[in-house]
């Protein structure tokens, strides 16, 4: 016997009912397995939020041979995203979302000004159905989150609740060839200790800047975390260090902690 | 903010900032060169340990849940970092400058109190600095719940599901091996081009090939007997480069590069679990038909397999 098609479902293929939902249309960029997921995990999307940036990055010039942290170019990169996302979540507030969820960072520049990058932030506004509150972020604002709807509902039947994506920036001067000298002739395979070092220390200050957002959030953790490095139409020597992920709660009084079950593991037999 | 402030020389918190970076790169090279973990990183690790931080992971929301599920918790991210100069050979470059770095990573996941480091990808950073190459590995550091810290804690260059799927089937991946090689050849001018125009093996080339990876494969054995009793090799580079004329001969280059995680596995031990016939309704790439890349560091004509 064929599955039966839903009461509601039925009634708008059959033509008795309007496309317009009664309450107000929602929109939103998921895809249909996102948009499936996300309602298993109990929330209703409401709105796409968006929160945009065009932001004049200052001038700064590393000194030719040393390695330093351009703070002038790390503070505009971050006060940029930062402006972008508040944007995004004030949408999110004003429509009285409980959380954002498939958060898009993306930078893009600006053809006729090389100083001018555009940050947008973009986002699905989702409300929990049941109407708990208690997913929303410490301050009692939505909470964000860069996890696509299939990791959300992931996170939420891991236990955890996404409370705030966070982030840390460093961009970086590393020092030019003038230390290498004397190198060429070398016949050795050799450290450059220099440039190590400039590594470390740039990406740890990316790592320790969002580890304190984290800490400020009152996270108990971080998750899908990545660290990459960019440049943005800089001086050749000049990198980004960017860390960003979604600070996390274990899930408490918010939904029953019901005993979540083990997840199955698949082998693929057809790679 | 004045026209000629630049003649006023630094502020007090400029100068403050300053004394805080050089302190710091001077802790950092001295750190490297013993072997230790930079005082900046081992605090924050240390704080992670002791929960004073917040655990930070690379893994997806899904990855989390099979790890937990297996009682594995995450500490930190953990990264290391060798900028190496080839003044000697490219190719054996390779080899030391990812051992040096898994020798870092190792470290710092030591002092995390970490059992393992998972999802480890292999970078390097494109600043193009002549004759020289950033080797950077970035994962995971997690525990397993009830297990001592280990001193020496593995190393996976696999994703967080994969992981799970070998510890499941009892197989351990331990660590990164490398085999990396490389050979001159010179040729008479006679010997480059075959006069016979048929169809001819250019035996001197092929010799060259066999030469150059039958001694990878032996360098990658003998590298990764210290870390374990197999490998699942996931990268193969290489590259054949006409090297000029030299003293009237033709010189070719050949050099291949394998990079390789390390399992050690109970022999004879099969899967215990039953396989079930599923469809799988994702679009696109998904855990199940693959994973994506770890590295990045070998952008062209490798070779993939499954890991």
């Amino acid at each position: 016997m064929a599955t039966q098609i839903p009461v509601h479902a039925a009634e708008r293929l059959k033509g008795l009912r309007s496309s317009v939902h009664s309450t107000g249309v929602f929109t939103s960029d998921f895809s249909v397995n996102e948009f499936l997921l996300v309602r298993k995990a109990g929330f209703e999307p409401i709105g796409l939020c968006v929160g945009t940036c065009v932001y004049h990055v200052g001038i700064q010039y590393g000194s030719w041979s040393k390695n330093q942290e351009l703070d002038v170019l790390s503070k505009a990169m971050y006060h940029a995203r930062e402006l972008a996302m508040s944007r995004m979540r004030a949408e999110a507030t004003a429509m009285q979302a409980d959380g954002i969820v498939g958060v898009k960072l993306t930078i893009k520049r600006l053809e006729w000004d090389a100083h001018l990058l555009e940050f947008i932030a973009i986002g699905t506004g989702v409300v929990h159905a049941e109407g708990h509150k208690g997913f929303r972020a410490h301050d009692g604002g939505p909470f964000t989150s860069d996890l696509s709807g299939q990791d959300f509902w992931s996170l939420l039947h891991s236990g955890y609740r996404p409370v705030e994506m966070v982030m840390g920036s460093c961009v970086y001067h590393v020092a030019h060839r003038g230390m290498l000298s004397g190198l060429g002739s070398v016949a050795r395979n050799v450290e450059l200790e220099n440039f190590t070092s400039a590594m470390y220390e740039a990406r740890e200050i990316a790592i320790e800047r969002m580890q304190y957002e984290a800490a400020n959030a009152k996270a108990e953790g971080v998750v899908g975390v990545e660290i990459h490095e960019g440049s943005h139409g800089w001086q050749t020597h000049v990198i980004e260090f960017f860390a960003i992920g979604t600070a996390v709660l274990p899930l408490i009084q918010e939904i029953a902690p019901e005993a979540i079950e083990d997840p199955i593991m698949v082998l693929s037999v057809n790679d | 903010m004045g026209l000629f402030d630049f003649l006023k020389g630094p502020s007090p918190e400029e100068l403050a900032r300053r004394a805080a970076h050089d302190a710091r790169i001077a802790d950092i090279q001295k750190c490297l060169k013993s072997g230790d973990v930079p005082g900046s990183i081992k605090t924050r690790l240390e704080a992670v340990r002791n929960g004073t931080l917040p655990w930070v992971a690379t893994l997806t929301p899904a990855e989390l849940s099979i790890v937990r599920s297996h009682g594995l918790r995450p500490i930190a991210a953990v990264s290391a970092t060798c900028w190496l100069h080839y003044g000697w050979s490219w190719t054996e470059g390779h080899a030391q400058g990812w051992e040096q770095a898994l020798r870092r990573l190792r470290e710092e996941a030591r002092v995390a109190g970490a059992n393992a480091v998972l999802d480890v990808k292999m970078r390097t950073i494109a600043l193009g600095v002549a004759n020289s190459m950033d080797f950077t590995l970035v994962g995971t550091a997690v525990y397993v719940e009830g297990l001592p810290p280990s001193n020496d804690p593995i190393v996976a260059t696999v994703p967080a599901l994969e992981f799970v799927k070998l510890l499941e089937a009892d197989v351990v991946p331990t660590g990164i091996a490398i085999g990396a090689h490389y050979e001159w050849l010179g040729l008479w001018p006679g010997n480059t081009q075959g006069r016979w125009m048929g169809n001819v093996e250019w035996r001197d080339l092929s010799q060259l090939w066999e030469l150059v990876r039958q001694q990878a494969h032996q360098n990658l054995r003998s590298h990764a007997r210290a870390q374990g009793n197999g490998v699942l090799a996931h990268l193969n580079f290489s590259q054949l480069i006409d090297g000029g004329e030299q003293n009237g001969r033709k010189q070719f280059l050949a050099r291949h590069i394998v990079v390789a995680t390390t399992v050690d596995a109970r022999r004879n031990a099969t899967f215990p679990h039953n396989i079930k016939i599923v469809v799988d309704t994702h679009a696109g790439g998904t855990p199940l038909t693959g994973t994506k890349r770890h590295h990045q560091s070998y952008a062209s004509n490798e070779a993939e397999g499954a890991i």
